[in-house]
């Protein structure tokens, strides 16, 4: 099992929290630390393409810092788009020559690197798609279908990745959405925690669409959504006034996603990609990304690994 | 054979802090996914140090072999040692530290010893390390000190190997041992079962050369503490009254923020590679403890030492061992 560390960290400097894009030196310390305690890659954000090119210049430079530091090579990139429904929003017909040519841009700067997927949060913010509707899921699964020709012609593969609070969280919702992508074009992220929260079975899910599922974050939580947080003004992630902080690494104590029959479904599928760890705001209420990183490692080495060769075995 | 193991005294930066189950337990999942395989205890006294000595091990866990158990689900191979400071109290036997130079005293020192050293064995460990002195403050250690300390370090020595465990003595750069030669003194002055932990940030700081040091006494080298230094005590700060706060903690006169970084972290005073080709070289067979110690961030700390372990100097002892074959 080959595992990568998604992008998230946060540590203090003399001025305060940074994150590792700060300089090379504190790159180094963060590639250092995901190395040391066994994970095999890197995912990264595909908006940090401008600081590669400042600090590096180039993607492909870049990937060979992270090689140096014992480390396979960059996975995945997420696509974090900013959504508006003036510019931007995949289920609004007028704003998709723009999205299309936002990707053709984002496939070149990032041509000179090896890709497995590039990710990307499918719809827009709940409360700017509301109400959902079958129509608008057509219409959001027409941009997609496209996007991921354009992806799959640089030889990257397009996978979406279902926050809680967008636009397709709800079983019914990604069930209508999967219906009118094309498996082809349109791959599926699985994200333990954000499905989890959203009410809807990690594995149960994961299992109705195992042959379109390209990646996974393992991450945990603590808290179902029973209230609609999902839809709350002006944010649902950081700003919920239920819960402060959403996601814990995987392994925590409190946690929800049963991780040891998620791993026995993963193994039983044959996945062969990279799993992809996510400490997405794991420095809320005293969390700390470098000590939340070792724990997840620990957790994947000790516990799932064994328990997917179990399940291999059977 | 170098064993790598990691010291959690890091993890405890104030006395009322690392006393949750939770928090052992994550620090020594972070040190076993760092890829160490051993953990070395930091001896305390009191309900707030469940890991400090065996009775609150056993307030805790069960028993030692409680506290075993734990260390071993964690994916560690056990504890590889434990620091002891003598001059520390004991408030599980109401008494208030023991003097090494103090002949009079030496049956308590000896039977704390044993209380750490048996149950040492339990865990597996090998060395109990000691602090040889207490700090340097207003004393000297004369003639007459030196022979009572190294009498008291001799009977240590044979004492606790009645539990198969090795004594080693922990020079740090507080200790009157540094002036007028009083390492090199207690060494001459000892068996040669008392062996030495040598601490290469500890020396460094001293304003000795840890490799230069090993040289010329590998055959005393029982045990290594392994950490980089950010400064050096040039103005014999050592000397200050209450040096463990002034000195170690407030960083003397030039507020020294940290006299100890990780291995890789600059300015590198202490030459890491070089200490660990010297080992292999004398074909050190022994625990290698990276510590680090007042860290500002332990598992950041761990992380990066596990990975200058993992691909620097690893593959120096791995190399250096397969050139012998």
């Amino acid at each position: 099992m080959k595992w990568s560390y998604m992008d998230h960290w946060r540590s203090q400097s003399p001025h305060g929290p940074i994150d590792q894009w700060e300089s090379r030196t504190t790159m180094d310390r963060f590639l250092k630390q995901v190395a040391a305690v066994g994970y095999d890659a890197i995912d990264t954000f595909d908006f940090r393409w401008y600081q590669i090119m400042g600090e590096y210049g180039s993607v492909a430079n870049y990937q060979e810092f992270v090689q140096e530091r014992g480390l396979d090579r960059i996975v995945n990139t997420f696509h974090a788009a900013d959504y508006d429904t003036r510019t931007y929003a995949p289920h609004i017909r007028e704003t998709h020559a723009n999205i299309l040519e936002d990707f053709r841009v984002t496939m070149d700067r990032w041509s000179g690197i090896r890709l497995d997927n590039i990710i990307v949060m499918p719809a827009t913010l709940y409360y700017d798609m509301e109400p959902v509707t079958e129509d608008k899921l057509k219409i959001t699964a027409e941009l997609w279908n496209k996007v991921g020709a354009i992806t799959a012609d640089a030889g990257v593969k397009l996978t979406c990745h279902h926050e809680f609070f967008c636009g397709i969280q709800s079983r019914w919702e990604l069930d209508t959405f999967y219906a009118h992508t094309d498996p082809q074009f349109v791959n599926l992220f699985v994200d333990t925690a954000q499905h989890c929260i959203a009410s809807v079975d990690p594995i149960e899910f994961y299992e109705s669409y195992a042959d379109r599922v390209s990646g996974f974050h393992f991450k945990d939580t603590r808290n179902h959504d029973l209230i609609g947080d999902y839809k709350r003004r002006p944010d649902s992630e950081i700003m919920a006034r239920t819960t402060e902080r959403w996601f814990y690494e995987m392994g925590d104590e409190d946690g929800l996603v049963d991780f040891e029959n998620f791993i026995r479904a993963v193994a039983r599928h044959g996945f062969e990609g990279y799993l992809s760890v996510e400490h997405d705001k794991a420095n809320k209420l005293g969390g700390d990304h470098a000590e939340s990183t070792a724990i997840a490692a620990w957790y994947a080495k000790n516990v799932l690994e064994r328990v997917a060769a179990e399940e291999v075995a059977r | 054979m170098i064993r790598w193991s990691y010291a959690i005294n890091q993890f405890k930066p104030q006395f009322d802090d690392f006393t949750r189950r939770r928090d052992h337990l994550r620090a020594l999942r972070v040190i076993a996914a760092s890829g160490f395989s051993g953990v070395e205890l930091n001896a305390g006294s009191g309900r707030w140090e469940p890991l400090g000595n065996p009775q609150q091990m056993a307030a805790n866990f069960g028993s030692v072999a409680g506290f075993s158990t734990f260390v071993s689900e964690a994916a560690l191979d056990g504890v590889s040692s434990w620091f002891w400071d003598p001059s520390m109290r004991l408030q599980e036997d109401l008494t208030h530290g023991d003097d090494p130079t103090q002949p009079e005293g030496r049956d308590g020192l000896v039977a704390h010893a044993r209380m750490f050293s048996s149950a040492l064995a339990e865990l597996g460990g090998d060395v109990l390390v000691v602090r040889p002195a207490p700090s340097m403050g207003d004393r000297t250690l004369d003639d007459t000190a030196m022979t009572a300390l190294a009498e008291s370090w001799n009977a240590v020595a044979a004492a606790v190997a009645a539990d198969g465990i090795r004594l080693a003595l922990h020079f740090d750069f507080l200790s009157p041992l540094r002036a007028d030669d009083g390492l090199e003194r207690l060494l001459a002055a000892t068996d040669s079962s008392v062996g030495l932990a040598l601490d290469t940030a500890e020396f460094t700081v001293a304003g000795l050369d840890p490799v230069a040091f090993y040289q010329a006494h590998a055959d005393r080298v029982t045990h290594v503490h392994l950490k980089n230094a950010a400064a050096v005590d040039d103005l014999g700060e050592y000397t200050f009254p209450a040096p463990e706060f002034t000195v170690l903690r407030a960083g003397g006169s030039r507020a020294v923020p940290r006299w100890f970084t990780e291995l890789a972290t600059e300015p590198l005073l202490v030459d890491a590679p070089g200490f660990v080709s010297a080992l292999v070289e004398h074909r050190y067979d022994g625990w290698v403890v990276v510590e680090s110690d007042l860290s500002p961030h332990p598992p950041t700390s761990t992380m990066l030492n596990g990975w200058e372990v993992r691909y620097v100097l690893g593959p120096i002892s791995a190399d250096r061992a397969g050139a012998r074959l």
